[in-house]
């Protein structure tokens, strides 16, 4: 007989069971409490009361086997009744009777859903207590039988690493997963034992054996289960400490390990996003002396941008986060760079922190800003775009954009929000040549918004494509490639540009955009600049939105991107063609094309062979910062948000992208008026 | 005797009570716990908790409503609660103000809560009278004969 097994356990009155059992009531209400009291008593149960849900989980905890059963009003101020349902039957699984006034199906069925084993309806029946005893009784059996069970299965399972590493790998699930090394079943089985002893001596512990309800991670929950982790130290934390930290008496072991096991998978990736921004935004610091140059706000859009796609390497954009940080740094004057950065980042949260980075660049190069000013200017615009943009989650245009970004540099703005969604490109396609770039393949269009609208607008479209697969970053590639598209990315930029996945050197594209921004950021187009060579631009914007570019971006990217811009730009104004390598030679078709500053972004590209090396030089080497990307960047960047385009859709469509180039340049001339800056940027900002 | 006299008196203020709808077989059930079980008092004891709780809910509730804006959800709380002391009580007649006060809360009416509201007081106030002329007899009887209850 049941009832004498517990016997054994519990006191003699038990005896006479259900005399004697040992009930709680829990009931903010005092007069249903006292009237329930003596009801209870009049059972002859042994009674014990309290008005709060928190006093009654902590009596319930400190003894488990100081009560058979719960009964418990629904409606209370502290807790919710169906809650302490559910804690109760986890932790101590015990029976509990809901007991509401509201008789309402609705609620009753909610009530058997959290596990209630009886619904009983105020005011209470003292016939109706006299048969709650049963309820004690049946969980007792089955209880039983079931933990029968589970010993049997424990045992059995092989045994594996101690549960306390196989925690962390072990997915908690029910007990009866096969995959589960017995050690942890044994172990938590016996944790169990211990702990559920109260109604059954020799049984296996009920709550072990049964399988556990499934725990939902609440807000809180995951919060304790956090702190307990970081006051273990990620290394050190493992299910079992974890869980005694956590105190949460019905968390089994088995669910802190699954979900430590899914925390440690999401850590790594953001480690990863954030690592990728640190050297993003390590390239970028490096740049400080070419932000001086203006162009170098590009490139602290990029530092953002670079860690935020870094941030966003994870994301497919990858890019995305960080292009459209820079982009908007890049882009956007040092200030409106940094907004811009702060847009994107504000998507990003990564972003922010490069943001803020960037916007200290951008800053600082604040004074060259007025060069770039114009260029700037779009770059404005771009932050404005970007804002858009980032909204939208430009972390491909970001990408593709601090790859192109530089050269669209307000295009950055968008492109960045191209990078993000597709149809950020075509904004910025159409706020301002920017746009090429940053999207995918939008961007570039959008670029071309001002000259770009023409070839780029559409590339955005088509960058899509490309940048999203272009994982590496694209906008270096396209950096590279979008220079070459001048007919010079053919350097480096093609391939880049051509093979946006060419991530060999996605952060050129940043660079040559840097690189041209350094050298002038006068040219303010150099921001999106680059990329409008509209067709290179759109290029290119699959070059920074080819998600290639975004990785690649996430460093370098917004950096190369940035340096593209600057590229372009400086590749125009100056030839800064130090041209961030490859892409010089776009640069420096640009600035052929444009003799415009503007155009500089483009022209950058165009320079980018020859500027790109020395106007890179400065932005270039800090381009590079990513690495590889920006090195011809500066031509390549706006090439390369052409080429990205072009690279993207086709491994290395660099004649393609020259093409587009070519056609950037010619509209550079246009462009590169319209370009000046403003017009990328208000492209942007039509974002 | 006096005691008698009084016990009658009692025994027509519950019947009318009964009769009213004031109160039903919830308190009769509490009432026989008393007898039967041996708990005296314990009516006693329950009617006076039952009346400093409904008391207290009721100026609860009247301090929500009179807020600019008003948290119908809480006055629904309180008036749920209110509902489930006079059941568990066996206030019948307050109890099925407090199902309609709810309706009008769900109706999130102002002005009908603050009716509602008043019409509750009344009952409750009403209620509350007799309970305290009922345990005033009680006692009364009590001293005449302790051992009646």
């Amino acid at each position: 007989m049941r009832p004498d097994e517990r016997k054994g356990v519990v006191a003699a009155r038990r005896d006479q069971f259900p005399v004697g059992m040992r009930v709680l009531a829990v009931d903010d209400d005092p007069v249903c409490l006292k009237v329930l009291e003596t009801l209870l008593l009049r059972c002859q149960y042994h009674v014990s009361t309290t008005n709060q849900a928190a006093i009654a989980l902590k009596m319930l905890r400190e003894n488990r086997d100081m009560f058979d059963l719960v009964i418990s009003d629904v409606h209370m101020p502290d807790m919710d009744g169906f809650k302490l349902l559910e804690l109760v039957g986890l932790e101590m699984d015990l029976p509990v009777i809901m007991l509401s006034v509201n008789g309402e199906t609705k609620t009753v069925m909610k009530g058997i859903t959290h596990g209630a084993c009886d619904y009983l309806l105020k005011p209470v029946r003292i016939e109706e207590l006299r048969n709650i005893w049963q309820h004690v009784v049946r969980r007792k059996f089955s209880t039983r039988d079931r933990a029968n069970l589970d010993i049997y299965e424990e045992c059995n399972k092989p045994s594996n690493a101690d549960s306390d590493h196989a925690h962390g790998h072990v997915t908690c699930g029910s007990p009866d997963q096969s995959g589960r090394p017995s050690k942890k079943r044994k172990e938590y089985y016996s944790e169990e034992e211990d702990e559920g002893e109260e109604d059954n001596t020799q049984e296996t512990d009920d709550p072990s054996a049964p399988k556990k309800p499934r725990v939902v991670w609440s807000v809180e929950l995951h919060r304790k289960f956090v702190a307990a982790v970081n006051q273990l130290g990620i290394d050190k934390a493992v299910p079992k400490r974890i869980l005694e930290l956590m105190n949460v008496e019905k968390l089994t072991r088995e669910n802190v390990a699954s979900h430590l096991q899914k925390y440690r998978l999401y850590l790594k990736r953001l480690s990863a996003v954030a690592s990728q921004q640190v050297s993003i935004v390590a390239a970028l610091g490096g740049r400080d002396p070419f932000l001086h140059m203006g162009a170098f706000e590009g490139l602290q859009g990029y530092q953002a941008f670079t860690s935020s796609t870094s941030l966003s390497s994870f994301t497919p954009h990858g890019l995305i986060n960080s292009p459209r940080n820079n982009p908007a740094a890049f882009g956007t004057q040092r200030v409106s760079a940094s907004k811009s950065i702060q847009t994107v980042t504000g998507g990003h949260a990564l972003n922010h922190s490069i943001c803020d980075a960037n916007k200290y660049h951008l800053s600082s190069p604040g004074n060259q800003q007025g060069n770039l000013g114009q260029g700037m200017a779009t770059s404005l615009g771009q932050t404005q775009m970007q804002p858009k943009w980032i909204q939208e989650e430009t972390d491909d245009l970001s990408t593709i954009f601090s790859g192109n970004g530089l050269a669209n540099s307000g295009m950055s703005a968008t492109l960045q929000g191209v990078t993000s969604s597709p149809l950020l490109p075509q904004e910025l396609v159409e706020c301002t040549q920017v746009k090429v770039g940053s999207q995918p393949s939008v961007l570039t269009p959008s670029v071309s918004s001002g000259h770009l609208e023409g070839t780029v607008g559409v590339s955005s479209s088509l960058l899509d494509p490309r940048v999203s697969q272009q994982t590496t970053i694209p906008l270096s590639e396209f950096s590279a490639s979008g220079l070459p598209i001048h007919g010079l990315f053919n350097n480096s930029c093609a391939t880049k540009l051509g093979a946006t996945s060419s991530a060999s050197t996605p952060v050129h594209p940043s660079d040559d955009l840097l690189v041209a921004r350094d050298t002038k950021a006068g040219a303010s187009s150099f921001g999106s600049t680059m990329l409008l060579p509209p067709d290179t631009e759109q290029k290119y914007l699959n070059f920074g939105g080819g998600n290639s570019f975004k990785h690649k971006f996430d460093e370098r990217t917004a950096d190369s991107l940035f340096d593209l811009k600057f590229v372009w730009s400086s590749g125009l104004s100056s030839q800064s063609a130090s041209n961030i390598g490859a892409h010089h030679s776009i640069s420096q078709r640009w600035n052929n094309s444009s003799s415009n500053n503007s155009n500089i972004g483009a022209r950058m590209i165009g320079q980018p062979s020859s500027s790109a090396s020395t106007v890179a030089p400065h932005a270039k080497s800090d381009f590079l910062i990513s690495g590889d990307m920006l090195v011809p960047k500066n031509a390549s960047d706006l090439s390369v948000p052409k080429l990205q385009s072009e690279l993207s859709s086709s491994s290395c469509s660099f004649d393609g992208l020259l093409n587009s180039i070519i056609k950037v340049e010619k509209d550079d001339v246009s462009f590169s008026d319209d370009l000046g800056c403003s017009d990328f940027y208000s492209l942007g900002a039509c974002i | 005797m006096a005691a008698a006299a009084l016990r009658e008196q009692l025994n027509a203020l519950l019947s009318s009570m009964f009769s009213q709808g004031l109160v039903d077989e919830q308190f009769q059930q509490l009432q026989m716990l008393q007898d039967e079980g041996g708990t005296p008092g314990f009516v006693a004891e329950v009617v006076t908790l039952f009346c400093d709780d409904a008391e207290r809910i009721i100026a609860e509730i009247a301090t929500l409503l009179e807020q600019p804006i008003v948290n119908f959800d809480k006055v629904d709380a309180y008036v749920h609660q209110l509902k489930g002391s006079s059941a568990s009580v066996g206030a019948q007649k307050v109890k099925f103000t407090c199902m309609q006060f709810r309706q009008l809360c769900q109706e999130k009416s102002r002005d009908g809560c603050l009716m509602a509201l008043a019409v509750v007081r009344n009952d409750f106030y009403d209620l509350r009278n007799k309970f305290q002329t009922m345990l005033q007899l009680e006692q009364q009887i009590l001293a005449y004969d302790p051992k009646q209850q």
